[in-house]
C-alpha cells in the first residue's frame, strides 16, 4: 500500500516541498525513513509508533518504508511526523481517511498522540502559497502565527484523532480567521521611552539623526552613562515596521523559534544585544543545522553592541559585509544560506580600558598605550561603516533628579517619520531607503553643497585633520540633519553640526 | 673628508657614551689611523665585546660605506668638534659627543622654551599646554619636547599649527621613531622644524635612553616649562638636568589635589622655579616681545549665539550639557556653532565632550 502526502521544509529563510511516500508492504515488522533525515527525523519511528498506538489507532505490524523526496536535500527537525503518520494511517483504509491529498501537513507528534508546535511555520507558509498550497494541516499552537497570510486555508489541530477525524469528514474545523496586521501593530508599545532618561541631550539628538537616516553609531563614555540606555530607548522612535518588513522578521523569528507564538507576528523593530563573549557563529548565523546569528534576528531593528572593542576582532570583522549589503550569506558543507541582515547598528565602548578618559571627576590610570590598543581594535574598515560617533558623559545627581519635563519618543518619532517620508520620495527611483544606504554616486547627487558649505567642509578637514574617509559620511549626516529640518539643500550649518559627530577622527594623543 | 673626521664619525655608530669616545680619541695621542685605532688596546676602554665589534669593522672602507648608508636614509651626523654642533650642548658637562639628526641644525642655536610633562594630562593641562605653546611660538621661540604621548606632542603639534619652529629630541634611533604612532608627526618636523637624536638609526628607544635624551632637551633650551606632571614621572629628571645646567625653570600650578599637577606645583612651593598664569610670564623673563595681540578682533566678529557661547568659555572650560543648559541654544544649533568656532580656532574641543578657549 502506498500513501503519499505534502508537507515543507526549510532552506534558509525559504521554504521547499516535501513529498512524504509511505509504503506499507508485508514483511517483517520494521520501520526506515530514507531520503537525508537527520536525527530528528529517525526518531519520529518512536514518536509516530506511540503516537499512533496511544490515539487507539491500530499501528501495523509489516514493513513500513517512509521516503522523504526531493531525496538529495538535507532535512532536518520534527515537523514531519504528522505527516508520516497520516500517510501510515492512511494507508489503512479501515480508518476511511481520503482527503489526505488535499492538505499539507506540519506538525511534531508527542508519545500521546497530541500534536505539538514547530518551529519556522511562518515561512513554510509563505512558500508554500508561493509554490501554489492552498490547504493546510498545522499544530494550533502555531495557529496565530498563520493568521497573516492571505489566501490560504490553514486549519489548526491539537492531536492526531483529531487530524483523523477531519480527514474522513467526521467533524468540520473552521479554518483560521485572517488577521490585520494594522489592528495589531497600533496596540504595540515600547516599554523603555526617551522620556525616561534624563539628559543625555547629545546624545538624544544624535541618536534622533541616527534613527531619520538609517545611520550607524558609536557611543563613548564612562561606565554608568547610561550608554545601554540609550540605546534600548532607540527602536521607540524608529519608524513603524510596514506589514512586509514585519512578515520578513516573523519568518526569521519563527526560524529560530524566538517567535512569541501568543503574538504570532513580531511589529515592533527587534533589539538584539548579544553578549561580547558571543562567537562568531552565533553572531552571523550558520552552525550545523544553519540557524540565523544575532544579526538577522535583529534585521529591520537594532544590532545593539555594548563593550565594542570586548568582541573577537573576528567577530568585529565579520559585521563588514552585512552592513554593506544587508545579508549574510553563510557557506557550510552542507549548504550555502543567505539570511537577511538589514540591521542599524548601535555601539558603545568606553574610552579606555579602565572607563575615565576624558573625565570630569575621575581620573583615568591607563597608559596612552594601553589606550591605542584598545582603540585599535575597532579597525579602519569598521570605523568606515559607522557614521556617527559621540561622547556621552555622566549624568550629575541634579539632572537626575531635576522636575523637568523630558521630550517623549512619540515626539521625536513624528520628527524622525518626516525626514523618512522625504528620503522615500527622493529615492523612489532608486533601490534605497535611506541616506545612509546611499552609493558614491547618489551622495554626488543629492548632497550638493553651496559655496559656504564646500568652504568649510575644506576648512574642516585642514584643521581637525579628518579622515578622508569621513567625507562622505559627513555628507551623508549632513543630508539627514537637512532633512529632519525639512530644507532642501544642505546648509553650512548642517555640515557643521556633522562635523560635531566625528569624535573618533580626532587625535586625541 | 680627512681621515680624521672619518674616523671619528666611525665610532658613531656604536652608540657609545660622550667620554669613551673622548678616551678612545685621547688614546691615538693625535695620531687620528684607522691603523692607530686598530692597534689602541680598546677593552680597557669599553667592554671586550664592544671592543671586538668596534675593530672587525676599524677599516676605512666600512667607515665610508657606513657614511653613504647616512646619507641614503637622509639623516645627517654632527660631532662635538664641528662648526654647526648646537652652541648650547657644548656648555654642558655630559653633553652629547654625536648629534643625528634631520632638519635644520641652526635652529638649536635659537632661543627655545622646552616644554615637557606627563604624558596623559587632564583636560587642564591640555588646555594650557595648547594655549602656552601657540603663545610662545607665536612670539618666535622654539618649543623643544621629546615627541612623547601627551603634552610633548600637544606642543610640538601648537608650534606647527603656528607655523612655528619646533625641535624633537628623540629617545630612540631617528629610524624608529618611539612612539611610532608619531611617525606622522616627527616627518613633519623633520620638514619644518628639527629632529635630533644622540642614538644611531636604528637603537630601539629603551628605558634608560629617556632619562639621558632628557638631558639634552635640559640643554638645549633657555627655559624649561613643566605645564603637567605626576611627582615620579621622568620630568624628574629634566627638571634635574635644567636645574644643574642653570636654565629658568617655569611650572604652571594646578589643583593642589591633582596628581598630575604635583611636581609643578612642588616646583613652585620649593622655589625651583617660578609659577606662571600665563605665556607672558616666560617671555618677560627670557625677554622676548610679545607680538601677537588680536584676540579682540575676533570676538566681534561672532553671532549672538556664539557670544553667547564665547562668554560661557570665557569663565572656564565647560561641558557640552553645561553649555546647552546655560546657553539655552537647541543641542542641534550649539554642535553646529561650537564647529563653526572651533574651525576658526577661537575654541578647542576635548575628550570627554568639553569645550575651551584657545
Amino acid at each position: 500500500m502506498l500513501a503519499k502526502v505534502v508537507s515543507f521544509g526549510l532552506k534558509g529563510v525559504d521554504g521547499y516541498k516535501v513529498d512524504i511516500e509511505t509504503d506499507v508492504s508485508n514483511g517483517l515488522p520494521r520501520f526506515e525513513i530514507v531520503g537525508l533525515a537527520d536525527t530528528a527525523i529517525k526518531e519520529a519511528k518512536e514518536r509516530v509508533r506511540s503516537g499512533i498506538k496511544n490515539s487507539a489507532f491500530e499501528y501495523p505490524t509489516k514493513r513500513i518504508t517512509v521516503n522523504l523526496a526531493p531525496a538529495d536535500m538535507k532535512k532536518e527537525g520534527a515537523i514531519y511526523d504528522l505527516g508520516i503518520a497520516v500517510g501510515i494511517l492512511s494507508c489503512n483504509f479501515d480508518y476511511g481517511i481520503k482527503r489526505e491529498k488535499e492538505f499539507a501537513y506540519i506538525g511534531e507528534l508527542s508519545f500521546d498522540g497530541s500534536v505539538k508546535k514547530v518551529k519556522g511555520v511562518l515561512p513554510l507558509l509563505i512558500s508554500a502559497r508561493k509554490l501554489g498550497f492552498k490547504k493546510f494541516i498545522i499544530p494550533k499552537e502555531n495557529l496565530i502565527e498563520a493568521s497573516f497570510i492571505t489566501g490560504i486555508e490553514v486549519y489548526g489541530v491539537q492531536s492526531l484523532i483529531e487530524t483523523v477525524k477531519f480527514l474522513t469528514g467526521e467533524i468540520n474545523i473552521e479554518p483560521v480567521k485572517p488577521c490585520k496586521f494594522e489592528e495589531i501593530s497600533s496596540k504595540q508599545v515600547y516599554s523603555l521611552d526617551f522620556s525616561h532618561v534624563k539628559g543625555q541631550k547629545q546624545a538624544k539628538r544624535a541618536l534622533e539623526i541616527a534613527a531619520a537616516g538609517g545611520h550607524n553609531l558609536l557611543m563613548i563614555g564612562p561606565p554608568g552613562s547610561g550608554k545601554s540606555m540609550l540605546a534600548k530607548c532607540f527602536p521607540s522612535i524608529l519608524p513603524d515596521m510596514t506589514f512586509e518588513e514585519a512578515l520578513e522578521v516573523t519568518k526569521i523569528h519563527s526560524i529560530a523559534g524566538e517567535l512569541d507564538l501568543k503574538k504570532g507576528i513580531v511589529c515592533t523593530r527587534p533589539f538584539r544585544s548579544p553578549h561580547h563573549t558571543a562567537s562568531t557563529v552565533s553572531l552571523t548565523g550558520g552552525g550545523s543545522n544553519s540557524k540565523p546569528g544575532e544579526i538577522s534576528l535583529a534585521h529591520n531593528g537594532v544590532l545593539f553592541l555594548d563593550e565594542f572593542p570586548e568582541y573577537s576582532r573576528q567577530t568585529i570583522e565579520t559585521l563588514r559585509q552585512p552592513l554593506e549589503d544587508g545579508v549574510i550569506t553563510v557557506a557550510r558543507s552542507n549548504a550555502t544560506i543567505t539570511y537577511p541582515a538589514n540591521f542599524m547598528l548601535i555601539a558603545s565602548m568606553n574610552p579606555c580600558p579602565c572607563g575615565n578618559y576624558g573625565s570630569k571627576d575621575r581620573e583615568c590610570k591607563c597608559s596612552p598605550s594601553q589606550i591605542n590598543k584598545y582603540l585599535s581594535k575597532l579597525s579602519g574598515p569598521i570605523m568606515d561603516r559607522i557614521d556617527i560617533h559621540i561622547e556621552v558623559d555622566n549624568v550629575t545627581y541634579e539632572q537626575l533628579k531635576s522636575q523637568s519635563e523630558e521630550e517623549s519618543s512619540a515626539e521625536i518619532k513624528k520628527r524622525v517619520d518626516k525626514a523618512r517620508e522625504r528620503q522615500l520620495e527622493r529615492f523612489k527611483n532608486d533601490k534605497n531607503y535611506s541616506n545612509a544606504k546611499m552609493s558614491a554616486v547618489q551622495t554626488k547627487k543629492y548632497c550638493k553643497l553651496d559655496e559656504a558649505g564646500e568652504e568649510l567642509l575644506k576648512n574642516a578637514f585642514e584643521r581637525l585633520k579628518l579622515s578622508a574617509r569621513a567625507h562622505d559620511r559627513l555628507l551623508r549626516v549632513a543630508r539627514t540633519i537637512a532633512d529632519l529640518e525639512g530644507k532642501e539643500s544642505i546648509e553650512a550649518k548642517h555640515i557643521a553640526e556633522a562635523i560635531s559627530y566625528r569624535t573618533l577622527d580626532r587625535k586625541y594623543f | 673628508m680627512s681621515e680624521k673626521q672619518l674616523l671619528i664619525y666611525f665610532l658613531s655608530q656604536f652608540d657609545l657614551a660622550p667620554n669613551k669616545v673622548e678616551e678612545i680619541l685621547n688614546g691615538l695621542n693625535g695620531n687620528f689611523t684607522f691603523s692607530a685605532l686598530s692597534k689602541l688596546k680598546l677593552d680597557k676602554i669599553v667592554s671586550a665585546v664592544m671592543a671586538e665589534k668596534i675593530l672587525e669593522r676599524a677599516e676605512e672602507r666600512y667607515a665610508k660605506i657606513y657614511l653613504e648608508n647616512l646619507e641614503a636614509i637622509q639623516i645627517k651626523l654632527i660631532c662635538k668638534y664641528d662648526e654647526d654642533f648646537p652652541k648650547k650642548l657644548l656648555a654642558i658637562d655630559d653633553g652629547p659627543f654625536f648629534l643625528f639628526y634631520k632638519g635644520d641644525i641652526s635652529l638649536a642655536n635659537l632661543k627655545s622654551v622646552a616644554i615637557v610633562g606627563t604624558r596623559l594630562p587632564s583636560n587642564y593641562g591640555r588646555m594650557i599646554t595648547e594655549k602656552f605653546a601657540k603663545t610662545l611660538a607665536n612670539a618666535g621661540l622654539v618649543i623643544i619636547s621629546g615627541l612623547a604621548y601627551g603634552i610633548d606632542s600637544i606642543a610640538h603639534r601648537q608650534a606647527l599649527n603656528q607655523n612655528g619652529k619646533t625641535i624633537a629630541v628623540l629617545g630612540s634611533g631617528l629610524n624608529n621613531i618611539y612612539p611610532a604612532d608619531h611617525s606622522d608627526l616627527a616627518r613633519e618636523i623633520a620638514e619644518k622644524g628639527l629632529l635630533i637624536s644622540e642614538y644611531c638609526p636604528s637603537a630601539k628607544a629603551t628605558r634608560y635612553s629617556f632619562p639621558t635624551r632628557n638631558r639634552i632637551i635640559a640643554g638645549l633650551c633657555d627655559g624649561v616649562l613643566i605645564t603637567e606632571a605626576g611627582i615620579k614621572s621622568g620630568t624628574l629628571y629634566t627638571r634635574d638636568y635644567a636645574l644643574d645646567y642653570g636654565k629658568e625653570m617655569f611650572a604652571v600650578p594646578g589643583n593642589i589635589d591633582s596628581d598630575k599637577s604635583a611636581l609643578p606645583n612642588e616646583i613652585i612651593c620649593s622655589g625651583q622655579g617660578m609659577g606662571v598664569r600665563s605665556a607672558e610670564d616666560i617671555l618677560k623673563v627670557l625677554h622676548v616681545e610679545n607680538v601677537a595681540k588680536k584676540e579682540k578682533k575676533k570676538v566681534q566678529s561672532l553671532t549672538i549665539d556664539e557670544q553667547a557661547i564665547y562668554s560661557q568659555l570665557a569663565d572656564g572650560a565647560k561641558s557640552l550639557e553645561e553649555l546647552e543648559k546655560n546657553c539655552n541654544m537647541s543641542m542641534s544649533d550649539l554642535n553646529s556653532c561650537l564647529t563653526m568656532l572651533e574651525l576658526r580656532g577661537i575654541i578647542s574641543r576635548m575628550p570627554g565632550g568639553v569645550f575651551c578657549l584657545c
